[in-house]
């Protein structure tokens, strides 16, 4: 294993540490491996978290307009209820906080236990849970289709409805307007290596890659040889625009780099992208091309539409300032 | 026969539980590997040795006390979906034992009883979904049967680890449906559940354990 770390049991302190120093804007509550913002800000709270291994998600996405607090568990494993519980605390101005959960066993019980926990100490919390990836078949008695990159653009459309002086049900509101109109699908080149195991969680051949791949190294819809950068955007595209209806629509595309894919590659992914999508008649209002949820150093990519409304419109445009995303108004 | 098993004797349960993870890293993280994301063992192998390693402190507690503490560290120190399953199994522990200064056979096949059914409520699963609920289910079930029918606990006390053994093994043939494995529902069949054989683990310990300790009635 060759990774820049001390010791695998301190790599999530040890970069919540790095993210504090880098960010003059978030401040880390070591005890819980919270990150907040520095100033508490008078408005909605919103907290999100997770997994580490997602960086910049989600520590690097606290800052004006977009979340209030990350809470970080340990590599690829949710955080505890009780972290969650004292980031809500950290967070909480009296106007509520609005949790925003990836769609994992893991972190549904955690967070909705922390909502618990919380509520029993007078705190008004509601949440929502994004669930964006088409790989995974939807159903209510599994667990599910897991929230994997979309989850951005819901911090970033909530985060600016909060910034904007939205009441707690009106911010849910926006964040499940986003959940409803955002599908993304990923691909995969190989595993990346959890740095407390060592070793890769699997092999792919050395022209193999895999379709519908996850997050966490957990496997896709299907093993296939490499293609070329306009097959793989048909691939990925096809299955988006099967699974939801964007004719006509405009959209905010995010081509997302896992960690271990060269930005060159993620833009020649995107100018296939794009060429689709307007032969589709689909219009590019706003596109992101970089690395906004990873997956350690895995090579592959995930590709996210959101179909937007002039409010989603106006609330993407809105500044932001953050690790993970900063603009200015557009 | 009988056992009594107070704070002191669970804590040097824990410790044997938390050897026999450290000692299993590779195989837990293969089997893993092939359904999950390969962490259950970093997950299960840092708690138990962070709550053995505060075993000095915790075997002082009450029964009770002890079971809360376990519980909360399972939910920071673990986290992921075992921290806080494990945690709501061992704070559904401590609600039963208030007041109890020891354990006894009948008193441990009720902490058992309420951890599966604190499992089962918060994981919202049932058995057959391919969890570690395939093992402590049906080792619960033979504990309870075998004490209402007055079995010998040198006979009672090993039918409960092959149940969960047993019980483990019988994920092979599920089509998990919950947890990170269910994104590949056909391929995680003839896997075995990661998370039930860890629990297999700890009830056999904890069977080896009481049968060490059989005292007469």
């Amino acid at each position: 294993m060759k990774k820049i770390i001390n010791n695998s049991n301190d790599v999530v302190k040890e970069m919540l540490q790095g993210m504090e120093k880098a960010s003059p804007q978030i401040r880390y509550i070591k005890e819980h491996d919270v990150i907040v913002r520095t100033k508490k800000a008078d408005k909605v709270a919103i907290l999100s978290g997770g997994g580490s291994g997602h960086e910049p998600a989600h520590g690097g996405y606290v800052g004006y307009g977009m979340l209030d607090a990350a809470v970080a568990g340990n590599v690829f494993a949710s955080p505890g209820a009780d972290a969650v519980v004292k980031g809500i605390e950290a967070v909480d101005a009296g106007k509520g906080v609005l949790l925003i959960i990836k769609n994992y066993s893991g972190d549904i019980m955690n967070f909705q236990m922390a909502k618990e926990l919380a509520e029993m100490d007078g705190a008004q919390v509601e949440y929502v849970v994004v669930k964006d990836d088409v790989a995974v078949p939807d159903s209510t008695y599994s667990a599910g289709r897991r929230g994997i990159a979309g989850t951005v653009f819901v911090h970033k459309l909530a985060g600016a409805k909060a910034e904007a002086g939205g009441t707690l049900a009106e911010v849910k509101a926006v964040a499940q307007k986003a959940i409803d109109n955002v599908r993304s699908m990923g691909t995969s080149m190989a595993s990346c290596v959890l740095p407390g195991v060592g070793k890769a969680g699997f092999t792919l051949g050395e022209d193999e890659i895999e379709i519908g791949m996850g997050i966490h190294n957990e496997p896709g819809l299907e093993r296939t040889t490499m293609k070329r950068a306009d097959e793989l955007a048909k691939i990925l595209l096809d299955r988006v625009l099967e699974d939801y209806d964007y004719s006509g629509s405009e959209v905010a595309v995010m081509v997302n780099g896992l960690g271990g894919t060269p930005l060159m590659e993620l833009y020649i992914l995107y100018n296939e992208v794009e060429k689709i999508l307007s032969r589709q008649g689909i219009t590019v209002y706003r596109s992101l091309v970089g690395n906004f949820m990873t997956s350690l150093e895995m090579p592959g990519c995930s590709l996210s539409l959101l179909k937007l409304d002039s409010e989603m419109k106006e609330l993407l445009d809105a500044p932001c300032s953050t690790l993970g995303w900063t603009q200015f108004h557009v | 026969m009988t056992f009594h098993m107070d704070s002191k004797n669970y804590m040097e349960y824990i410790k044997l539980v938390s050897k026999k993870i450290t000692e299993s890293k590779d195989y837990i993280t293969e089997i893993d590997a092939a359904t999950g994301d390969g962490d259950h063992w970093v997950n299960m192998n840092m708690g138990f040795t962070a709550i053995a390693n505060s075993s000095a402190e915790l075997e002082n507690l009450k029964l009770s006390d002890m079971f809360k503490k376990i519980g909360k560290n399972f939910i920071s120190v673990v986290g992921g979906s075992s921290g806080v399953l494990y945690g709501s199994a061992y704070l559904e522990a401590a609600k039963l034992t208030a007041g109890a200064s020891h354990l006894t056979p009948e008193t441990l096949c009720g902490v058992l009883e309420a951890m599966t059914n604190a499992i089962m409520q918060r994981g919202n699963a049932k058995p057959g979904d391919k969890t570690m609920i395939d093992s402590i289910y049906p080792a619960v079930q033979t504990f309870r049967l075998g004490l209402e029918e007055g079995t010998d606990l040198t006979m009672l006390l090993p039918a409960v680890k092959q149940s969960a053994i047993d019980g483990a093994e019988s994920t092979k043939n599920m089509v998990a449906v919950k947890g990170r494995a269910y994104y590949q529902a056909d391929r995680s069949i003839s896997h075995i559940d990661p998370g039930a054989v860890t629990m297999s683990y700890q009830i056999g310990i904890l069977m080896d354990y009481a049968l060490e300790h059989l005292t007469p009635a």
